[in-house]
């Protein structure tokens, strides 16, 4: 029905469209072969930008041959500038005799910098400079090098903040691409580790890439990864949150079908399913694709505790996830329609608290609940000195004034207070986020309709997350379809020697992953024998 | 292949929904036992009923293999020729229309008297044919899906239903055995039959098996797994109320009343109206999804999904109309007026449909044709 709403309103919009492009700013033409004119198309691409430097060369033998350093301060390790680039134009480059010679001599060894390029369109070479690159121009050539001396401030890898786990990895992704691919491929030394790299953004030109592994990942998914980022024509990527909203499957759906992540080893845990991974220049956050359910409710810590204790951590979490969905609307369906399915003492102890309490359950429990969100959004934002006074307000307030107060029940408080704490137990917040809304859904529902409420309200939720897809892949897979073989590693985890194959949908290329019989055992009495053997050979 | 709907369902999603909605009418009420003058023998009433019902199903299932990539709507028009198909096609569609009435009533009606007696009974059934219709609307690989994931919910909690009254049984209350002899079981094995006649269904579902060759399989295991339910069902509940079983208006959700465990888990008729209400949606939405591809189909329209929420809303507006009371829905749900019915709807033209396949299958379609 949302769709349907859009489609009218996006026609609309499209009608008033007409040409409300932004100026791409890019520059049309090959790379004239006289510099002057190369400088002053340069610039003015630039628009006089202050943070753009020039540095003229005179060098040759004769000293007659002219040579351009463009480079963009504060994107540029200065350091490597000097010693990788000036230095060679004007140190090596007195035995030149002709711009041609020079050049080739530039190109084939001069200019140590790790990654040279040779460009001859000229907005491609400015797109190498906005980007951290230096470029060489010699007068006389048409053509222009573009080395790699990029060297910024950045982040140090620290340890993720929202998804911190006490065994594993400490390591998060930082805000820059390059170090994020090395903290994958650090992690995944075999070859066949991919990493394709694209622009997106007409101004912003942010660099995104695509990791996933060959002979594991589907083409077809691959190639519909490439397909849906291309199909991107926006001005800006600011954050992995705009690609996320512009290639999902369900845009109004609240539930989110894309996995993101500030930890690399999720990352290179889903890419050996034969997921894949989109990572975007300036922020930590990586998106994983195709995404199921049960994913978003599962913690990498799950595959590194022992398999039971991960096992049953996860039931709690599926157990955490309904009771966050469901609980304060179970309250109010049975305290205002079915008193009868509550043991009488506790039927009795609730209507004595609720005796001076002015509301219907279900203001009581919305009114705590937009207490409970604001409380928690204030203390989100809040920095950590203050948030502290909040958090202790909090307490007070939705906790001994309220009730005292006679704003709301004890019962009512310890039932928000729960479903709070619930819902943090969800380990991607992407997940939570939309299960906050729900709440209040089926809240409302359940002060309607009690009971009959929240199962038509749980129905319709069920069909809607069955009618989800990921990438093709359905969203509830293995719980709908069920898929047996994936049922190991879904709710439950099996021990890892038995996750012997990939998922069905996303591995099906390479099915299994290991060699069978790897569960430890004692060795039989052959073995020992052998080993004996051996030892006794290996003493001699 | 007819282009109508595009999914494909397991040959396990189609068990799973059949027994599901065959599951739905004893959950709450139990039709057949009400009409039981020695209710001791409701057992073997549901046993004989069940493997009367087989040989039924294998015939729709093999009348559905000969034409391996049509709907029942589909061939009856080729074996009945034009107009004579297109009016089978209609009464069949009619009588899901019916069945969904039939049971978006009977939902009504329970939460009215069980649960909450002062909401009007249109309210749970326009909530609930909306439901199921939005359910239907998204194709049979989603009423599929969800009748997987379903049936493990409903069986987990019919299960629990089953055996934690064994307090209350007293397995004295089933004899004598058989004391008038076969013959006021007629009418209660007719019941069960006549419920299991709605499997006529499978002549919309087989086409879009992903491997026809589970059909057969899966189908009577179906029908064998919700009748040995429904057997062991009707013993418990004889086990727990004795001969006055037969006047309780909703005997299995009186039976999950007597549940009490500990002082703790008690009164969970709560969850067994959850888990029903699930079953119930799940069988609405296959005949929803199966009257509005047949409708679609009966006048050549390419998209079935226009005719699902125009359908619902008859089928709420019949169930309303053709009920006076709980009473009269009770004595419809009873051998005289539901059986006849169903057997000469459902039996009648699954019989007329595959004479005419015999009779065509020697002049026309060859071996190739024929499985």
């Amino acid at each position: 029905m949302l769709g349907m709403l859009w489609r009218l309103l996006s026609r609309r919009i499209e009608r008033t469209q007409g040409s409300a492009q932004a100026e791409t700013g890019s520059v049309e033409g090959r790379i004239s072969s006289r510099l002057p004119v190369n400088r002053e198309r340069i610039k003015a691409a630039f628009g006089n930008s202050a943070d753009l430097v020039f540095r003229d060369l005179q060098t040759g033998a004769q000293g007659k041959i002219s040579a351009l350093v463009v480079h963009i301060d504060g994107l540029v390790d200065k350091r490597q500038v000097a010693e990788a680039v000036i230095e060679q134009i004007t140190d090596m480059g007195l035995k030149w005799d002709s711009p041609r010679q020079a050049y080739a001599d530039l190109k084939a060894r001069l200019l140590s910098a790790s990654g040279v390029e040779e460009v001859d369109s000229l907005d491609k070479f400015i797109t190498h400079v906005a980007g951290g690159h230096s470029g060489v121009l010699i007068d006389g050539i048409g053509k222009g090098l573009v080395c790699d001396t990029r060297g910024w401030e950045q982040r140090g890898i620290d340890e993720p903040t929202t998804e911190a786990t006490v065994r594993g990895s400490k390591e998060g992704f930082v805000e820059t691409l390059r170090t994020n691919t090395s903290l994958l491929r650090r992690r995944i030394m075999g070859s066949q580790l991919r990493i394709e790299e694209m622009r997106i953004g007409r101004i912003t030109k942010t660099r995104v890439a695509i990791a996933y592994i060959a002979g594991v990942a589907n083409h077809e998914t691959v190639q519909e990864v490439r397909n849906r980022l291309r199909r991107i024509d926006a001005d800006a990527i600011h954050e992995s949150g705009n690609i996320e909203e512009y290639i999902e499957d369900a845009p109004f759906s609240p539930f989110p079908t894309i996995l993101r992540t500030e930890r690399p080893d999720k990352v290179t845990g889903a890419l050996l399913e034969g997921r894949i991974a989109i990572l975007t220049d300036g922020t930590p956050f990586v998106l994983i694709v195709p995404a199921t359910f049960t994913m978003f409710l599962t913690s990498t810590e799950d595959y590194y505790e022992r398999y039971f204790i991960g096992s049953v951590l996860r039931l709690l979490r599926v157990a955490a996830f309904f009771i966050s969905l469901t609980l304060p609307s179970l309250y109010v369906a049975v305290t205002t329609f079915h008193q009868e399915m509550l043991p009488t003492p506790l039927v009795l102890s609730i209507a004595a608290q609720r005796e001076g309490i002015p509301f219907p359950a279900v203001v009581e429990a919305l009114l705590m609940e937009f207490v409970f969100e604001t409380l928690r959004e204030a203390g989100v934002r809040l920095p950590r000195v203050v948030g502290q006074a909040v958090s202790i307000i909090g307490a007070l307030v939705i906790g001994d004034a309220a009730i005292r107060a006679g704003l709301a029940s004890p019962a009512m408080v310890m039932v928000v207070a729960f479903t709070g704490i619930a819902s943090f137990a969800t380990p991607v917040f992407s997940l939570a986020i939309g299960v906050r809304l729900l709440r209040f859904l089926m809240t409302v529902l359940a002060g309607v309709l009690g009971l009959f409420g929240i199962v038509a309200g749980m129905f319709a939720l069920l069909i809607h997350l069955t009618c989800l897809r990921s990438f093709g892949v359905p969203f509830l897979e293995p719980l709908a379809p069920i898929v047996f073989s994936d049922l190991k590693d879904a709710l439950l985890r099996a021990p890892w020697w038995a996750l012997r194959t990939r998922p069905q949908f996303t591995g099906k290329k390479a099915p299994t992953r290991q060699a069978p019989g790897l569960r430890p055992r004692p060795p039989s009495a052959e073995e020992k024998e052998v080993h004996h053997l051996v030892g006794k050979e290996g003493g001699k | 292949m007819s282009k109508v709907e595009g999914g494909k369902i397991s040959g396990r999603q189609l068990m799973a929904v059949l027994v599901l909605s065959r599951v739905v009418p004893i959950t709450v009420a139990f039709p057949m036992i009400t009409e039981l003058r020695v209710p001791q023998d409701a057992w073997i009433a549901s046993l004989l009923g069940t493997l009367l019902s087989i040989p039924f199903v294998l015939l729709v299932v093999r009348l559905g293999l000969k034409f391996p990539d049509k709907t029942i709507i589909e061939y009856s028009e080729l074996l009945l020729g034009r107009y004579l198909g297109k009016l089978v096609g209609l009464i069949l569609v009619w009588y899901w229309i019916s069945v969904v009435a039939d049971v978006a009533r009977e939902l009504g009606e329970a939460y009215t008297t069980a649960i909450m007696p002062e909401t009007p009974i249109l309210v749970f059934m326009i909530v609930t044919a909306f439901l199921a219709a939005n359910a239907a609307r998204n194709g049979l690989e989603v009423v599929g899906r969800m009748g997987e994931n379903g049936v493990w919910v409903v069986l987990f909690f019919l299960i629990v239903m089953f055996v934690l009254p064994y307090d209350e049984m007293r397995f004295k209350n089933l004899a004598p055995v058989l004391a008038h002899g076969l013959r006021p079981l007629a009418a209660p094995t007719g019941t069960v039959v006549s419920f299991f006649l709605q499997f006529i269904v499978l002549g919309m579902v087989l086409p879009y098996l992903n491997r026809p060759k589970d059909a057969v399989r899966h189908s009577v295991y179906a029908v064998l797994a919700s009748g040995l339910l429904m057997t062991w069902l009707a013993i418990v509940l004889v086990a727990v109320f004795g001969p006055t079983v037969s006047g309780l208006a909703m005997p299995a959700f009186s039976l999950s009343r007597m549940i009490s465990i500990a002082n703790f888990l008690e009164r969970i008729e709560a969850i067994t109206m959850g888990a029903w209400t699930l079953s119930s949606e799940i069988k609405l939405a296959l005949f929803l999804w199966a009257s509005a591809v047949g409708l679609a189909q009966v006048f050549g329209i390419s998209r079935f999904q226009s005719f699902v929420y125009p359908l619902g809303a008859i089928a709420v507006a019949f169930g309303i109309l053709f009920f006076e009371s709980n009473v009269d829905l009770q004595r419809f749900l009873q051998f005289r007026n539901l059986g006849v019915y169903s057997l000469i709807v459902a039996a009648g033209t699954t019989a007329i449909l595959y004479v005419a396949a015999l009779l065509r299958g020697r002049l026309r379609l060859g071996p190739g044709v024929r499985r």
